[in-house]
């Protein structure tokens, strides 16, 4: 160990130390001083490691937390990032908390796709996990090929990893790289595999990257992905090596389906998030972790920051959402929209730096298939509306266009608590952005509706 | 509905970033108080566009990669576009849509991609940096504030066709430079503009209802249509 990083450690780790046990937060503060000291510490404290790598646009987090889950019982020891703390100096910061141990130990981190480069220039992970590519805050990266290869520059340092992608993301499959690659992906309906479908027209990502056409599909799972295949050329979805082949029953709170013919029941809902059961399943068979594992811990339902709790305010029944996205949005609609009583619906939509300060992607989520959601008896499924955030502005009027005639617009969140307390029905769905998801969840600690921490 | 207007979505599938296709969603939802219907159709790679067949075009941004591909198309396309324009069409440019009815523009690679050449306007790369924030700007003539968004890499600088759409009062603008937003040309306005536009500014999604309407019913007066007032959005 060099002087430099030898310092950069101590200074990081007392300061890691001073601000928890003195102060009791967390903070980048810690990675940043190490940083500053030693630009390449990442090399020294993380050669004693073998290094998961998780990142893509939608699913990081909640599939980095399954892999950790997964592994656990075959790597007790192994260390892994907060959610948020995704850059480099949360890397840094993840590093120097975890204590020195003389055995090899695992890491698995889930890394935003600008931080892969910083990453792999000093340590080369053994994995990569590519979740999936959509338009997201791009107000900070610019485009989804752009982010591709901001992921790809910092892989190129690494060609011995093996990569784990999505093989129903047209674009994981776009450059060709040394690196042995593992491809997973949904295959429900074998027989349609002669249909020949097109993607609707407000979809990111549909042109052919080999001869620039607009690909075709034989099954489309949602937004681009799905069993592509260009019509004009030999571009195709590679052969998935894991995949799921059949959805057995689909709620808010549950979903029941199979992965290479093997039931697995996940105590969360939402089709986008047996995805991310699917990337660290995959994870799970590169150790070699046997089915029974797999089922017990995804049947364990310790809910993630953000996405989907469900809080109890006297008698009702709040599911919080997070959305950020038109593709996560989509998504999480469809999850609502799979309860199958009528609802209350919260929006809140914010612009600060985490949420993209650019509010037009409202517009590319599809409000119109939410709005006018209909029940099997043809009741409206949306009974009441209410609309907040700092940018409530902006989310009436989206709801507007798209047909909703009563709402109720509160730009107070302590005011939205009262909606709520005496809304129309049992089932209350709140869908928040990042900032205005913790703000809610502040005012909701602050009435004592929750308390216990968020992983 | 009393009226209707057909709108052309040119390349809605692959030019389709940042909401653009809000605009749409607005001109539907203002013309229902115009009594009016707005039909779009969806016009992409390897289909004909026919100047006559539309009331309105709406052309939106996209990624370089979509933007290149775009560009060799409208090749085939660039005379009807052109004479769409020129017969006071009522025409929609966002962000590259707009990049791409002038002569050319530089991609952040640094290639040249030819635009239309309806208008001539062109378009130059900056080197690692994007306009991007919200933005305000005002019509010199009507004295109209537009609000916005932009997030644009590109550099635009106009021509002698049009003159620009507002004066920047707040954010970059075409270029960053010259205090000059968009375009404005006959009945073809160019901008930088998401949010998306015609949503933020329903004066604007107004006025070029009203135009698209007196285009198709030139003997019917629309002075009601021009005494609406709607509610700001935002």
């Amino acid at each position: 160990m060099s002087f430099k990083s030898t310092l950069a450690t101590f200074a990081g780790k007392s300061s890691y130390w001073i601000l928890h046990n003195i102060f009791h937060r967390g903070s980048s503060l810690p990675g940043k001083i190490a940083l500053k000291i030693d630009p390449e510490i990442l090399k020294e404290i993380g050669k004693n490691y073998d290094v998961i790598v998780i990142t893509g646009t939608n699913g990081k987090t909640l599939t980095t937390a399954l892999t950790v889950r997964l592994l656990k019982n075959k790597y007790p020891e192994l260390i892994t990032n907060p959610s948020g703390s995704n850059m480099e100096q949360g890397i840094v910061g993840t590093f120097l908390k975890a204590s020195k141990k003389k055995q090899k130990n695992l890491a698995i981190l889930e890394i935003d796709e600008a931080n892969v480069i910083k990453i792999t220039r000093y340590i080369k992970p053994i994995l990569f996990v590519f979740t999936n590519i959509f338009r997201d805050q791009l107000d900070r990266y610019g485009e989804i090929y752009t982010t591709y290869k901001k992921i790809i520059d910092g892989v190129k340092l690494a060609p011995n990893a093996t990569i784990i992608a999505n093989g129903d993301e047209p674009i994981f499959n776009s450059v060709n790289l040394p690196n042995k690659i593992i491809y997973y992906g949904f295959h429900l309906h074998p027989e349609d595999d002669n249909k020949d479908l097109k993607a609707p027209i407000n979809t990111d990502g549909i042109l052919c990257p080999k001869c620039q056409h607009i690909i075709h599909y034989h099954e489309i799972i949602y937004a681009n992905l799905g069993n592509y295949f260009c019509p004009n050329c030999d571009f195709k979805r590679p052969k998935l090596n894991h995949f799921v082949n059949k959805l057995i029953q689909l709620t808010p709170k549950q979903s029941i389906f199979q992965i290479d013919n093997t039931d697995f029941t996940f105590n969360t809902g939402g089709l986008y998030n047996i995805y991310n059961v699917l990337a660290a399943y995959t994870v799970a068979k590169f150790f070699n972790i046997k089915d029974e594992i797999i089922k017990n811990i995804l049947l364990d339902d310790k809910k993630v920051f953000g996405r989907q709790e469900v809080i109890n305010i006297e008698d009702k029944k709040v599911t919080m959402m997070l959305i950020k996205n038109p593709v996560g949005f989509n998504q999480v609609v469809n999850t609502a929209l799979s309860d199958s009583k009528p609802f209350t619906l919260v929006t809140l939509l914010n612009a600060n730096y985490a949420d993209g300060i650019d509010t037009s992607w409202i517009w590319d989520g599809n409000f119109e298939m939410l709005v006018n959601a209909k029940l099997s008896n043809g009741q409206k499924q949306i009974k009441q509306t209410i609309l907040g955030g700092e940018r409530y502005k902006d989310i009436v009027f989206r709801f507007k266009v798209a047909g909703q005639k009563e709402i109720i617009e509160e730009p107070k969140l302590d005011k939205i608590i009262d909606l709520i307390k005496q809304a129309p029905t049992k089932n209350i769905y709140v869908f928040a952005t990042y900032t205005a998801t913790l703000q809610f969840r502040n005012i909701l600690s602050k009435y004592n509706y929750i308390t216990e921490g968020i992983e | 509905m009393k009226y209707s207007l057909k709108i052309a979505h040119l390349y809605g599938d692959l030019m389709n970033t940042y909401g653009d296709i809000g605009n749409i969603y607005a001109l539907q939802y203002y013309g229902k108080f115009m009594d009016t219907e707005i039909i779009p159709q969806l016009i992409s790679l390897n289909d004909t566009f026919n100047a006559d067949d539309f009331d309105l075009v709406l052309f939106g941004g996209g990624q370089d990669f979509e933007q290149k591909v775009v560009s060799k198309d409208l090749l085939k396309k660039s005379s009807q576009i052109t004479k769409f324009i020129e017969n006071n069409g009522v025409f929609l440019g966002v962000c590259g849509g707009f990049q791409l009815i002038g002569k050319y523009y530089v991609t952040a690679e640094g290639e040249k991609v030819m635009g239309s050449g309806s208008l001539d306007h062109y378009t130059l790369n900056q080197n690692e940096n994007r306009f991007i924030g919200n933005t305000i700007i005002e019509d010199p003539i009507t004295h109209n504030k537009y609000h916005g968004f932009e997030n644009h890499q590109g550099m635009t600088f106009l021509g002698k066709k049009g003159t620009s759409l507002g004066k920047v009062l707040e954010g970059y603008g075409n270029n960053g430079k010259d205090k000059t937003e968009g375009v404005h040309y006959k009945n073809t306005y160019g901008t930088y503009f998401h949010g998306p536009i015609l949503t933020r500014n329903p004066k604007l999604a107004q006025e070029l209802l009203i135009q698209a309407l007196k285009n198709h019913y030139p003997n019917i007066d629309f002075n009601n249509f021009e005494k609406l007032s709607f509610p700001p959005t935002f």
